[in-house]
């Protein structure tokens, strides 16, 4: 298989799971105020292509934040318990803002990467033309 | 007379390790952020270029792989790439094809004037 269509296959599979990450940010970033929701994560794995016959990445677990939840009292709430307290989610938005940062930067990278293989390509190509 | 030209050997063979190369570092971008991942990196050309010339072959194999040393520490979960540092090296691989395709069409264009009927 030529080199640059696997790395356009390794750099695809890159900007999907950097999206993907993206995705699961904007739900948590969604639902930082509802109450009992825990914050989402995202783990990423290596993952073989047959198509391409090489190493690509892939989405791995989806994983809860077993982090503590602030309790709040609010005894009017319908997921309140015995003693009237609720617990709250445990989404940082400061951490969520900071991943989300770090997905952009990443599919970035990876979007450069896409352009300079098919440069490469294109270059190669005009060697043929004359 | 003999035509040697080594030239467009070495020049296709710079071109392959580059395109290879590139390939290496776009695994490298894709797990920027996979835990345990190590990023690696192809032997660099004048490298294996020196090892095929002392070992007197004509072959060239470029395709050895070395771990590359992360600057500064890897992050806690054992990723060892560093985002910048790839992108450094996508840009070198890139300019060393850019200069693979020129020698060789250059090359080539110059035996065409060579053959050309004299005018």
């Amino acid at each position: 298989m030529n080199p640059f269509a696997k790395t356009s296959a390794i750099a695809a599979s890159g900007l999907r799971a950097q999206a993907f990450r993206l995705q699961v940010v904007a739900q948590n970033l969604a639902n930082s105020d509802t109450h009992g929701y825990r914050r989402k994560t995202v783990t990423f794995d290596q993952a073989f292509d047959r198509a391409s016959q090489t190493q690509t990445v892939r989405v791995g677990r989806i994983g809860l934040d077993p982090g503590p939840r602030e309790r709040v009292f609010e005894p009017g709430h319908p997921l309140a318990d015995a003693d009237g307290y609720v617990e709250k989610s445990n989404v940082n938005v400061l951490t969520e803002i900071a991943d989300a940062r770090e997905a952009n930067r990443s599919y970035e990278a990876g979007l450069q990467i896409l352009s300079q293989a098919r440069q490469m390509y294109s270059s190669l190509l005009e060697t043929l033309k004359r | 007379m003999q035509l040697d030209l080594s030239i467009l050997r070495v020049a296709g063979a710079l071109g392959r390790h580059a395109a290879e190369r590139h390939s290496l570092i776009a695994r490298n971008v894709a797990n920027a952020d996979t835990p345990g991942y190590r990023a690696v990196d192809l032997e660099p050309f004048a490298d294996a270029l020196r090892r095929a010339e002392a070992a007197g072959s004509s072959a060239l194999s470029t395709t050895r792989q070395v771990p590359v040393a992360a600057p500064g520490a890897g992050s806690p979960n054992g990723n060892t790439v560093a985002l910048e540092d790839q992108m450094l090296r996508a840009g070198q691989a890139a300019r060393a094809s850019e200069i693979a395709t020129t020698v060789f069409s250059k090359s080539i264009a110059m035996l065409r004037a060579a053959a050309a009927r004299p005018r």
